[in-house]
Order: structure tokens, then C-alpha cells, then sequence
């Protein structure tokens, strides 16, 4: 842009970056700080996870208009297809007695599983349901509900409405401890993924053609249709992508907490709104900058006052709300 | 104009008026009525009662959730929360003032209203001022919040196990009065009257709310936000108003669910299946129609009665398949499937279809097209 | 007899309940500016929405370079050679102005490329404000970037709504001579309530009023004629 930053602009962003900071550092009053730092790490791999959630949910809303309420479910069905797969792959001695080499790769299967059952939940989804309801809010939220109350009700009845112990390769528990900071290893894991996830889906936003139809799309959808652009192709290919994120993350989650419940889903879609709430419907950064304070106040809070921990969430989403009704990166409408 | 003769609109309200003790719409109501009444003492069946009871109870709370969904348009996923509010307001009342006494009771319900009404309108002033859908999001993470609340504060809730109490006086369940043309009167009978005549002027007071001014430009801003907006309504007031009324009746019908129980706990209070339920029924028995909501209630409150037996006949059927049994466990389920295809195919549910027929109709004996 | 390049013949358009095209016939010649006139409300706008297949027609066929596109949606019809510039300068704010014209091309081929080479020529600030948000543009640039966004679609009609609109009378000039410019590359469909505008640019004229053609003609003719011109453009 060629125009000069308005300098009082400039400071009040400083004046908001430093107390972003400091209110990230408040918890140290309370908490020492090698407990802290392992707070920290722990808050920063749920956030990543909470990011592959809330990452699609946040683009399928800015793109379709569509709030979908079923995002929770891919993420419990991915969470159920890497349970399975590592327990086939726990039959060949793969996963608990198995070599490095076949721990990675097992991990690996069991996020591809995932990837592809969220994928074509998604296709489902949108194809069979939510093209019907497309430009009614009303009906959409009814539906998608309804919905991800179905698919948490058909994994009762393929696995159990019971918790499931999910089998974890040998190299993958564990934790490194680096000056009596504890770091459980998958938490390193999940940090990577999610900020490999972040800087892929800002690389196609930003610089493939794709990004360029998307963001096109979720300014003004008519004008991409006009341009020769099958809209609905689109809008297929984005909910499955998003889904197929959201299941990874279910997947990655599974793994990571060593149990999963058909609840989970619920659970998740709770807090992937009130990141998408935060970081403004339809941002990316916005999402996972979101995520990230979820998970840093979720678990800093926990620690503290443990049954307060969604409530600290919840109070963080009123706070925003109260100063930037559009969430922090939202555009207005 | 002279001011004496009346306006055709007026013309038509006072031909309304004159009829509405012959419309067969009231005589039904009458007939409902009488049959809510003398049920319990002609047919003195338990679990009769215990249906009527809470269907009419649950009548009450759908029609309130329809004030905020079908009349003005916002979803809101915390009108079972609210319920729960009003639920544990009477147990913990109850359960923590020893002995209980009457006025606990009248206390339990102002403090269910007040609770209700304040956390209702901070709920939707901050989130309805930006985007209705917003108010979708947030609702859906308090609920969630009080639903988790209820389980973890157990010092108050006693969590996962729920609170009983006792009712004060002649409500409470070991109380008998004797009998009445060979019914036992008692602690129950009284309760299930109690609720009889709570939710009957809880229901009209939804009618007459939906029918006053305020709920006919709530119908405007519902069909046309812009329009309201120019003709000057705010439409921000009104859709807080209507949302917390809806929130404040949903609370009053939870305390009536306690009472009715003697029993509340986290799950069947505060859950998310109460809030699938209300869905259900809600879309059910129709959108924006008010007394859907009773069809609603009843459907889904029968099917659940009977659904047990189903299974048992579901497992009769196929002794042998694992899957089917599973299936039939699953009755969510099958109410999910439903609930789908009824906001897919039949989104007007039962009374507006019945409704638009009888518009059609009515039209067509006026010889319009 | 000149071939006509879309033809519209008793075309009818609903949206909602509101009956807005009740039988709309109308021709626009290949390689010719065809402008469409009428008061506010006569379906001008909308007439060009249903070719494009964004307010898909009721009734009645169009046909498009030999080709029926009557239930065609959107994107079909823009493949098929159609371009839209819609109202209020419908540029996407938040992209580049490179990255709207990445978006317009559909193949980002060598000869995509080289058409821009005759767009930077038409409207010189498109070239200066290559890497701006399109949101910071002015009213007028604005406008001439969707014009020349829907140009390098290789459309071989561009269907252009009220470009005028909201344009100071200096900047709608520019715009009358870079549409003239237009006109040698490619076969023009106009909306325009500016009178002046649709004069210099358009050849030949159709007057719409409550959802039908009523008029049509040249354009030479309707200049001079006050009558018509008064009763149904309501300017003398």
C-alpha cells in the first residue's frame, strides 16, 4: 500500500501486540516457571490440533456461508479410523512390539486413514445434504446438527458408546526432558504437523490459483461463478478438504491422548467455534492465532483451577466479542 | 376518516372475536383441557400420568424454543440449558433448606426467572448485535460450559449423581389425602395438577405473546430484517426480548420437571439429548405454529415410552444379528435420521402443513386461485 | 443481414414471487455495441443476469453463438464465451489487481498474457497499480479493471451493467473512449441509465419497460427522436 501508516494506528497495534504479551505472561505469577514452560508446550500442541479443526471450519464458513455444525463429527470418525487401523496393525506386531520404522509408518496409515474417511464423509455430507440447504442459515444449522448427531450415534454402534484405549507405538510415548522441562514427545509431533498444516494452507491461499478462486469466493461468490468457475465443484472440494483436516486432527488426537470417546466430536466442534469466534469467521491466520490462545489459557487454567478451563475459553470469547465483535481478524459485513 | 367506523383490519379482528368461542380450534382446546383434568382420576395409571406430565411440560418449553427459532428466527442451543437452570434452581433449593417449606418453592421459581433472565441477556446482547449466527456459536459453548459445570462442581451438584429432594407439604411424595371417587388423592396427583395449571397459563401466555403486537414485528423481522429495520423497529431489542421471554419459560418448565422427578442430574437436565429432543419435537410439530409444540412433545414422548418394547420386538425379530441389536440400542439414531429428513422434506412440520392446507382451502371457497 | 451473436426470444424471469421478464426478445449483432434503455425497475439488469444464468429464465430460449444456454449455469456460460461486468464495480476488493486478472484468465496462456499487453494500453493505471488491493483503487479504475477483467476472459461478448454509475462526468468520458476502443476487439452488451454514455458507445438501442422490449432501433435514430426518447427514458 502506498499510504503512510497512521501513527497513532501504529502505536495502538504495539500498545495491543504488548499486552497480548504480557496477559500470555500473567500466568507466571501463579505458576513456576518449569511448569509453565511445560504448560506452554502442551497449550501450543492443542492449539495446533484445534487449528486442524477449526481451520475448515472457519474457510467452509468465509467461502459457503455455511456453518457446519458436523465439523466436530469428522474430527471423532478420524479419531475412530486411526484407532482402527492401529489395531489391525497392532494384529501384525506393528504398533506396541514394533520397530521404529513400522511405529512411524503405522502412525502414518493410521493419519492417511483418517484423512480419507474425513474426505469422503465430507463428499457425503455436502453432496447429499448440505447442497440442499445452501443460502438458509436456518435450515443449515438445523441440519448440520442433526447430522453430526447421527454420525456420533453410527460410531456407538460400529465400535461402543464406551471409551476405546488407543494403541500407541513405543517410540511415539514417552517424553524428552530437556533441564526438568517435560515434554511429551507427540506434543512435539503435533506441533509440527499443525504448523506444517498453517504454512501449507497459507502457501495455496496465497500464492496457487486455487487460493486465488477461494478468496475470490468467500469475497463475492457470483463474480467467480461469472468468471467460468464451477462454484459447487469448489465448494465440493473445500468441505472435504476441510473435513479431511478436521479427521487428522480427530486422529492425531486419539493418538496423542491414548483414548477416544464418541463424545470427542462434541467436545472439539465446543472449541473449534470459539477459536473460529476469536480469530473472526472466514480467517485462517485469524484461526490459528485463535487456537493458539485456546490452548495456552485452557491449559494454564486448567492447571490453576481445573474446572474453570472451558469457562477461561468461554470468558476469553466474551472479551473479544466485547472489543472486536468481528473476532480478531474478521472482516465486517 | 371519522374515527367511529371501524377499519376493515378492525372489521375483520371483531368477526374474529365474535367467533372464537365456536372456532373448532378453541373447542379442541376445551376438550383437551377437560381430558388433562379428569385423566388421573378417571384412568389412574401411573405411567399414563407420568407421560401426560411431562409431555405437557415438554409442550410448553418446545413452544417456547419456537418463540425464539420459528417466530424471530435464531437458533439457539441453550434453551436446554435454561431448563437445567430452572431444574437445579428448585433441586438445590430443595435439597439444602431443611425442612423445605412452600415458599421455597415460590422462591426456586423467582430465582429460576432471575437467573434465567440475566444470563439470557447477556448472552444476546453480546452476540446478537453482530450476526444471528453468532448467537448459534456461543449458545452452543455456554450450554456446553453449564452442562460440564454441572458434572465438576459436585460441592453444589453433587455431579454425576444427580440431587434429590423432597417437595414441602401436601406435594411431597409421601403425602396422602385420602380418596376421591376411588382415586388416591396424594403428594403426586397435586404435582401433576400443579403442572396442569402452570403450563396451561405458561401456553397462553406463549399465545397471546405470539399474537401481540411485539410477536407480530417479531414475524416481520423474521421475514424481512431490512424492512423492519425501516420502519423503524429495533430490531435488536426485540430479538433480545424475544429470546429471553423463550428463555425465561424454558427455565420455569425445568423447574417443573424437577419437581415432577423429585430428581435432577447433569445428563438428563443440562445435555445435549435434551436439547436434540427439543429439536426434534420443535421440528415436528412445525415451525413459528406454537401448538406444534404439544404435537411435537407427545410424538417424540409416546415414541420414547414405546420405544423399549420396539427393541424387544426389534431383537425377536433378528436373534441373531449382532449389528441389529446395536442398531436398535441406538434410538438416537434413528431419531437423528428423522430429524434430518423432516428439516429436508417436511420442514413444516405437522401443524404447518396442516395449516397451509387449510389456508388453501380457505381460499379456494373464497374463489381465489 | 448481419448475424446476431445472442438472441433472447420471449424470455421470462421470476425471482421470488415477482414476475420480472414477461417475454423479452432482443438481439444483439456481432461485433456491434447494443445498448439496453429503460427506466429504473424495467428488467435491464436482469435481462443480462439471465443470459448469464445467474436469474435463470422461467421460460423462453436464448441462444448464445449457435448454442442454447437458457438452463446453462453461470460458469457454462461464461466458458462459453460470455463475459460480466456487474454493477457497483464488483472487483474483488481483497485480491491484487494481478491476482484478479490470474483469476479472470481461465488458462494462463502466452496469448492471456499478450492481451494485457492491449488492456495496459486501454487503461494505463491498471499497469501502475499491478500489485495494489484492488480495494484501494479509485471509483473509475475500479471500474475499468472489471471491464478489462471480463476483456481478458477471451469472451466473445461482454455483457457490462451501469458502468457508469457513480463515475464523476470526466471519468464516465474516459470510460465512453476506452469502451469505443473496446468495441474493435469484441461484441458489447450495455446497461446504461446515462444517456450520454449510451449514445456515444451503443449502435443500436433496445427500450425495455416493465419487463418487455418495447422499442428498438438504431442508434442514430433515437438521438434525434425527443417523442420516444420522452416518453420512455423520461429525458427530453
Amino acid at each position: 500500500m502506498d499510504l503512510a501508516p497512521d501513527a497513532g494506528q501504529a502505536g495502538r497495534r504495539w500498545a495491543a501486540r504488548l499486552a497480548a504479551v504480557s496477559i500470555w505472561l500473567l500466568p507466571l505469577l501463579a505458576i513456576d516457571p518449569t511448569t509453565y514452560l511445560v504448560l506452554t508446550v502442551a497449550g501450543l500442541a492443542m492449539g495446533m490440533l484445534l487449528f486442524l479443526t477449526a481451520a475448515g471450519l472457519t474457510v467452509i464458513f468465509g467461502l459457503m456461508d455455511v456453518l457446519n455444525l458436523a465439523h466436530g463429527a469428522f474430527f471423532a470418525w478420524g479419531a475412530y479410523a486411526g484407532f482402527a487401523v492401529l489395531n489391525a496393525l497392532n494384529g501384525l506386531g506393528w504398533v506396541e512390539t514394533g520397530t521404529l520404522g513400522q511405529g512411524i509408518l503405522s502412525v502414518l496409515l493410521a493419519l492417511l486413514a483418517a484423512l480419507a474417511i474425513g474426505g469422503v464423509l465430507g463428499l457425503f455430507l455436502e453432496r447429499v445434504i448440505i447442497q440442499r440447504v445452501y443460502g438458509d442459515h436456518l435450515k443449515q444449522i438445523l441440519i448440520t446438527m442433526g447430522a453430526s448427531m447421527v454420525l456420533a450415534e453410527v460410531i456407538k454402534v460400529l465400535w461402543s458408546p464406551n471409551n476405546q484405549t488407543v494403541l500407541v507405538p513405543l517410540s511415539f510415548t514417552g517424553s524428552y526432558d530437556i533441564m526438568d522441562v517435560v515434554i511429551n514427545k507427540f506434543r512435539v509431533v503435533a506441533i509440527v504437523v499443525g504448523l506444517a498444516v498453517y504454512a501449507g494452507v497459507m502457501a495455496v491461499m496465497q500464492k496457487t490459483k486455487l487460493g486465488i478462486i477461494i478468496r475470490a469466493g468467500v469475497e463475492n461468490r457470483e463474480v467467480v461463478q461469472t468468471l467460468g468457475y464451477n462454484i459447487n465443484r469448489i465448494f465440493t472440494g473445500v468441505f472435504m478438504a476441510g473435513a479431511a483436516l478436521a479427521a487428522v486432527g480427530g486422529s492425531m488426537w486419539g493418538i496423542f491422548r491414548e483414548q477416544i470417546t464418541p463424545a470427542m466430536g462434541d467436545e472439539n466442534l465446543i472449541f473449534a467455534l470459539i477459536v473460529v469466534i476469536i480469530g473472526g469467521m472466514g480467517s485462517v491466520t485469524g484461526s490459528f492465532l485463535g487456537a493458539c490462545m485456546v490452548g495456552l489459557a485452557f491449559n494454564y487454567v486448567a492447571y490453576l483451577v481445573p474446572k474453570l478451563a472451558l469457562g477461561a475459553n468461554i470468558l476469553i470469547m466474551v472479551v473479544i466479542l466485547f472489543i472486536k465483535p468481528w473476532g480478531l481478524m474478521g472482516r465486517e459485513q | 376518516m371519522t374515527g367511529r367506523e371501524p377499519t376493515p383490519v378492525q372489521m375483520e379482528r371483531l368477526h374474529q372475536r365474535s367467533r372464537r368461542f365456536t372456532r373448532p380450534g378453541f373447542l379442541i382446546q376445551l376438550a383437551l383441557l377437560a381430558c388433562l383434568i379428569a385423566g388421573p382420576l378417571v384412568m389412574p395409571s401411573f405411567r399414563v400420568m407420568d407421560l401426560v406430565a411431562k409431555i405437557m411440560i415438554f409442550a410448553v418449553a418446545v413452544a417456547s424454543f419456537d418463540i425464539i427459532l420459528g417466530y424471530t428466527g435464531i437458533i439457539s442451543f441453550a434453551h436446554g440449558m435454561f431448563f437445567g437452570l430452572g431444574a437445579y434452581s428448585v433441586a438445590l433449593i430443595c435439597h439444602y433448606s431443611q425442612p423445605v417449606q412452600y415458599h421455597h418453592l415460590l422462591l426456586a421459581g423467582v430465582l429460576a426467572a432471575l437467573i434465567s433472565t440475566v444470563v439470557a441477556v447477556v448472552i444476546s446482547a453480546l452476540s446478537l448485535r453482530v450476526k444471528a449466527i453468532f448467537f448459534a456459536m456461543v449458545t452452543l459453548a455456554v450450554a456446553e460450559f453449564c452442562h460440564i459445570l454441572g458434572y465438576q462442581w459436585s460441592s453444589l451438584t453433587k455431579g454425576e449423581d444427580g440431587v434429590s429432594f423432597k417437595l414441602p407439604g401436601v406435594f411431597s411424595a409421601d403425602w396422602s389425602g385420602g380418596a376421591l371417587w376411588g382415586t388416591q388423592i396424594n403428594g403426586r396427583l397435586l404435582v401433576y395438577y400443579l403442572i396442569l395449571v402452570v403450563c396451561a397459563l405458561l401456553f397462553v401466555g406463549l399465545v397471546r405473546f405470539v399474537r401481540s403486537p411485539v410477536g407480530r414485528v417479531l414475524k416481520a423481522i423474521r421475514d424481512n430484517e431490512q424492512r423492519a429495520t425501516a420502519l423503524g423497529y429495533r430490531v435488536f431489542r426485540y430479538r433480545v426480548l424475544s429470546t429471553v421471554f423463550g428463555s425465561l419459560v424454558s427455565s420455569l418448565c425445568g423447574a417443573l420437571f424437577a419437581m415432577w422427578l423429585s430428581y435432577v442430574n447433569p445428563d438428563t437436565v443440562l445435555g445435549t439429548p435434551l436439547m436434540l429432543n427439543i429439536l426434534l419435537m420443535v421440528i415436528i410439530g412445525g415451525l413459528g405454529t406454537v401448538y406444534g409444540g404439544i404435537l411435537g412433545a407427545a410424538f417424540i414422548k409416546i415414541a420414547e415410552t414405546w420405544l423399549p418394547d420396539l427393541q424387544k420386538l426389534a431383537l425377536s425379530l433378528f436373534p441373531k444379528m449382532e449389528l441389529m441389536h446395536r442398531l436398535a440400542e441406538r434410538w438416537i439414531l434413528l431419531f437423528g435420521i428423522l430429524y434430518i429428513l423432516s428439516v429436508l422434506f417436511f420442514p413444516k412440520g405437522v401443524v404447518g402443513t396442516l395449516r397451509d392446507q387449510a389456508e388453501a382451502r380457505r381460499l379456494r371457497r373464497l374463489g381465489r386461485p | 443481414m448481419p448475424e446476431a451473436i445472442l438472441s433472447l426470444a420471449g424470455v421470462h424471469t421470476h425471482i421470488g414471487q415477482h414476475h420480472i421478464l414477461q417475454g423479452v426478445s432482443l438481439e444483439a449483432i456481432r461485433g456491434r455495441a447494443t445498448v439496453l434503455l429503460g427506466r429504473n425497475g424495467a428488467g435491464k439488469s436482469t435481462t443480462l443476469r439471465t443470459v448469464m444464468g445467474l436469474t435463470p429464465a422461467s421460460a423462453g430460449s436464448i441462444v448464445f453463438d449457435g448454442q442454447a444456454v437458457e438452463k446453462a449455469r453461470p460458469h457454462a456460460v461464461a466458458r462459453a464465451g460470455v463475459g460480466f461486468v456487474p454493477e457497483d464495480q464488483a472487483v474483488l476488493r481483497g485480491l491484487t489487481v494481478e491476482e484478479n486478472f490470474r483469476l479472470a484468465m481461465l488458462q494462463e496462456s502466452p496469448e492471456a498474457w499478450a492481451k494485457m499487453e492491449t488492456i495496459f494500453e486501454l487503461f494505463a493505471d491498471l499497469k501502475k497499480f499491478w500489485r495494489a488491493k484492488a480495494g484501494v483503487l479509485s471509483g473509475g479504475q475500479k471500474q475499468m479493471l472489471a471491464i478489462a477483467r471480463a476483456f481478458v476472459g477471451d469472451h466473445k461478448l461482454l455483457l457490462i451493467d451501469e458502468p457508469s454509475k457513480g463515475l464523476a462526468p470526466i471519468v464516465v468520458d474516459h470510460l465512453i473512449a476506452s469502451l469505443n476502443q473496446l468495441k474493435r476487439h469484441t461484441t458489447i452488451i450495455l446497461v446504461e441509465q446515462n444517456f450520454h454514455m449510451a449514445s456515444q458507445v451503443g449502435s443500436d438501442y433496445f427500450i425495455l419497460d416493465d419487463g418487455r422490449v418495447v422499442h428498438a432501433g438504431l442508434m442514430e435514430a433515437l438521438v434525434d427522436d425527443e417523442g420516444l426518447k420522452q416518453k420512455y427514458l423520461g429525458i427530453a
